[in-house]
């Protein structure tokens, strides 16, 4: 399996982060694969991640087990796209 | 103008605005947390209404917002009849405007009309607060800072948005669901800090407007 994410699915993310958390369009549009969320942006706390895979799952059509997350789905941006795209169909 | 309106179970807190006569409009904030994450744009959206001649009614749910019910004693039985006696008891054509899981609780009311913004199934509602927590026990659950009834959690499992006719859907465009009118906008209800979005309120507001003079004939 192709570890990258495709472009729609990583647009997705990151709308979902922006709309979820609050964060500018500029702020979002500068997310790359090593921008590090979890632990790293004050916006994402527990509340916050419930929020962001809740509307992944309505906006890509997947379902997301609390048991699919570990400590690292949510380290960096290209980590949380990968997890959507691993989940997304293609 | 605050006013208060009865129900079978007790008397709770009403808020009215806008015009005395011709339609009114009933709205129904989501249960629980997305409440607080909307009400900011909700009063927003009736004020915008008043300004375009519809008056409307935002009443407290029987064990939420002031209401002296304790939450763990509430069920959606309630909610729907809470509505119904407020709907009964308006001497005006009544639309329903409901956000998200709101939509599930005006189905047992009388009303010319129903506009549901993003509704929400009871099943994805308890997926989102089991996601952030639920500790059940006998009778009662805490989910998410909310102690609830296992009756409540039970009916919502199964409950869906009301289909009966006049009703118009409205969705977000990230939204794939089955829509009359889709508006690009960021889902409020998500924000985790309460936001606002007074161009989608004005939008909404015309929308919200024109139906309900098309349901009272008004």
């Amino acid at each position: 399996m192709i570890a990258q994410g495709s472009a729609s699915t990583e647009e997705t993310v990151r709308a979902v982060l922006r709309d979820v958390l609050g964060l500018s369009d500029e702020r979002a549009a500068a997310f790359d694969d090593s921008t590090l969320l979890f632990g790293a942006l004050p916006e994402l706390d527990s509340m916050a991640v419930a929020g962001v895979l809740t509307e992944m799952e309505d906006r890509l059509g997947i379902l997301i087990e609390d048991d699919d997350i570990d400590g690292d789905t949510m380290e960096t941006f290209g980590s949380l796209v990968r997890f959507a795209s691993a989940k997304a169909p293609a | 103008m605050i006013d208060r309106y009865d129900w079978p179970g007790g008397s709770e807190a009403l808020w009215r605005f806008g015009p005395a006569a011709g339609p009114v409009v009933l709205l129904l904030l989501p249960p629980f947390e997305e409440a607080n994450r909307t009400r900011t744009f909700a009063v927003g959206l009736l004020r915008a209404l008043a300004a375009r001649d519809i008056g409307a009614m935002l009443p407290d749910l029987p064990g939420q917002g002031d209401s002296l019910l304790p939450t763990e004693a509430v069920t959606l039985a309630d909610w729907r009849s809470a509505v119904a006696a407020l709907a009964a008891a308006t001497d005006r054509p009544v639309i329903t405007a409901a956000i998200r899981a709101g939509a599930l609780l005006d189905q047992d009311a009388a009303v010319a009309g129903r506009w549901h913004l993003a509704p929400q199934s009871g099943a994805r509602l308890l997926r989102e607060l089991t996601r952030i927590g639920i500790d059940r026990r006998a009778d009662i659950a805490e989910v998410g800072g909310n102690r609830l009834s296992t009756t409540l959690l039970d009916e919502l499992e199964t409950a869906t948005p009301v289909t009966m006719q006049p009703l118009r859907t409205v969705r977000l465009g990230t939204d794939p669901g089955p829509a009359d009118l889709r508006l690009d906008a960021a889902p409020l209800w998500r924000r985790s800090e309460p936001g606002d979005d007074p161009a989608l309120a004005n939008v909404l507001a015309d929308d919200l407007a024109a139906w309900s003079r098309a349901c009272a004939g008004w």
